[in-house]
């Protein structure tokens, strides 16, 4: 109870700031719209002559909703680093408010901005005539979620480690690319040679991008479904734990 | 004495790439209700290591400490409850005014709103910050954004406010102004523990301090018993020409008068038992043997002098090697 009300605190201070941040909606906003208006084009050619660009948009943008979780989870660590430099998270360490607390009001508030963005570009892709399916985009929100949060605390627990803003940004876009090029989220990684779709199956957001491919499809049975689930549930899990316990322990 | 701060032995070792650093070596403090307790010591010295402990935001390697009745390593929660801590770097949001941080602030103590709103009004008349509260924090000036932090600090009425060396920084205006707020909140029923590297800080705030350096307490007491204990006061003297600083010193050693003796940039430094017995004696030694005497200045003991003595240099050559 007490750490739910701390949660929604931190909640609401997170995202009255980014709310008043105009450039950040802004650019939060046109990155899946650039990609939908600016990418489908080269797609649709890939697809095949005959191809709708309702057909393409079905393959692609599971794959672009699964890298703005992926993209918005490994930014959290940035804020992380300010509100270091700035003293604002040691105030918060010396009060009583549960640290579980202090580490999800940003993220969920994180992933508040991200269902809200994500459903914009859904939105636009319906108008480009991207087939709907209400259930699986509802489950598919849930998938990104917890894949988003996943991402979050592994970020803010790096950014709570390094410290400093150039150690922080070589771990996480040095983990950055291979994950995003191994999953398969622009062209599916089906498209590859054998040993590239055998190493796809390290990479955890492999998992979310083919989940996220049958859920948008609307079938909730395929095995791409509970494979995605059966890989972020643990992962999560896990990292949340040692992100938490990195913030119990000192930090500088 | 009903203390509120107690600790015995405290120490803090830091693993560096060259080794184990201690910072913290053996620190025991008590601390009144009440009171201001002034930390003194140069940059470096252990002081925000050892407030650090004390505020549930570092481990304790050793030894014991105790805060508002709680033990700091084993109920660090209920020891946040009662204490309020205003880092060097402060921590308010800058996107959002001051009222929205003293607001936010007070309800992670679990105040209700109506509550938290009255104190932050309370509190914004004691520290002057009402007119401009509806402000964003990042368009305060240093002295106005120093006392939002300390408002921050006491929102939910703490046992124990901390400062971190909270003038730094400071215009000499807004430092006076600043310790006129801190003896409000001691006056207030509010306990004061501070850290400075600022002698007059020091000397003016606080009812006793504590002088620290490379990790251990070197002097205790209120101001003036520090002081005392340097025993009688301090004759600058400068010559006009500093290569006879050596023969003044062997003239004026063995003078009853004189206690000790060093060499300063442009003469000597001597402490004597009286100033005003030892000034006449000490121009007639200098005249009759012609050294050139530029100047004489009687002192008495300041804070700095204390130091100079336990650890044998000046607090602002300290300060200075700790930043090079």
């Amino acid at each position: 109870m007490k750490t739910l009300r701390e949660v929604g605190l931190f909640f609401q201070r997170n995202a009255t700031q980014q709310l008043r941040n105009p450039v950040w909606m802004f650019v939060g906003l046109s990155a899946p719209v650039l990609y939908l208006t600016l990418f489908t084009p080269l797609l649709k050619h890939f697809s095949g002559a005959d191809a709708t660009t309702g057909q393409t948009l079905d393959v692609f943008l599971p794959g672009i909703l699964a890298l703005l979780a992926f993209t918005s989870g490994s930014a959290q660590g940035f804020g992380t680093i300010f509100e270091l430099r700035s003293g604002v998270i040691e105030r918060f360490r010396v009060t009583p408010a549960s640290r579980l607390a202090i580490l999800a009001g940003p993220l969920l508030s994180g992933m508040a901005f991200l269902f809200l963005f994500s459903a914009i570009a859904v939105a636009v892709a319906v108008a480009f005539g991207f087939h709907l399916h209400w259930v699986g985009l509802l489950v598919l929100a849930v998938l990104l979620g917890l894949f988003m949060v996943t991402m979050g605390a592994f970020s803010v627990a790096t950014a709570l480690i390094t410290k400093e803003i150039s150690g922080f940004a070589a771990v996480i876009n040095g983990l950055n690319l291979p994950v995003l090029l191994l999953a398969g989220v622009l062209l599916p990684i089906a498209l590859g040679p054998s040993w590239l779709r055998a190493l796809a199956h390290v990479d955890p957001l492999y998992y979310v991008v083919e989940g996220s491919r049958a859920l948008t499809a609307g079938t909730l049975t395929d095995d791409h479904v509970w494979q995605a689930f059966a890989v972020t549930i643990p992962l999560c899990a896990v990292v949340v734990f040692w992100a938490t316990s990195v913030f119990r322990k000192a930090v500088a | 004495m009903d203390r509120v701060i107690t600790t015995r032995d405290l120490r803090k070792n830091f693993r560096t790439r060259k080794g184990s650093v201690e910072a913290v070596r053996g620190v025991s403090i008590d601390v009144g209700r009440g009171e201001i307790f002034g930390f003194l010591g140069p940059n470096g010295a252990g002081k925000t290591t050892t407030l650090r402990m004390l505020t549930t935001l570092l481990p304790i390697d050793s030894g014991e400490a105790k805060v508002a009745g709680f033990d700091v390593a084993r109920q660090p929660e209920q020891v946040r409850r009662r204490i309020g801590y205003v880092s060097q770097l402060g921590g308010a949001d800058e996107m959002a005014t001051g009222w929205e941080n003293l607001v936010l602030q007070g309800r992670l103590y679990g105040e209700d709103l109506d509550t938290v709103r009255r104190r932050a009004h309370e509190l914004a008349a004691v520290l002057d910050l009402t007119d401009f509260a509806d402000r964003k924090v990042l368009t305060y000036s240093g002295g106005q954004r120093r006392r939002l932090d300390v408002a921050l600090g006491v929102i939910h009425d703490p046992e124990v406010l901390f400062l971190d060396e909270p003038t730094t920084g400071l215009d000499p205006h807004n430092r006076a102004n600043l310790w006129d707020h801190i003896r409000a909140l001691r006056d207030r029923g509010t306990t004061v523990f501070l850290t400075t590297h600022y002698l007059e800080e020091a000397d003016v705030l606080s009812g006793r301090l504590m002088i620290m350096d490379h990790g251990v307490i070197v002097a205790e007491g209120t101001p003036r018993e520090l002081k005392r204990k340097v025993a009688g006061d301090s004759v600058l003297i400068g010559l006009h020409d500093e290569h006879l600083a050596d023969r003044a010193t062997l003239l004026l050693r063995d003078n009853p008068h004189v206690r000790e003796i060093s060499a300063e940039p442009g003469g000597l430094r001597l402490y004597v038992e009286d100033g005003s017995l030892a000034l006449p004696e000490l121009l007639r030694v200098l005249d009759r043997e012609a050294l050139g005497l530029k100047s004489i200045r009687l002192s008495e003991p300041t804070l700095d002098d204390v130091f100079l003595r336990q650890t044998g240099r000046s607090l602002r050559d300290a300060t200075a090697e700790a930043a090079a």
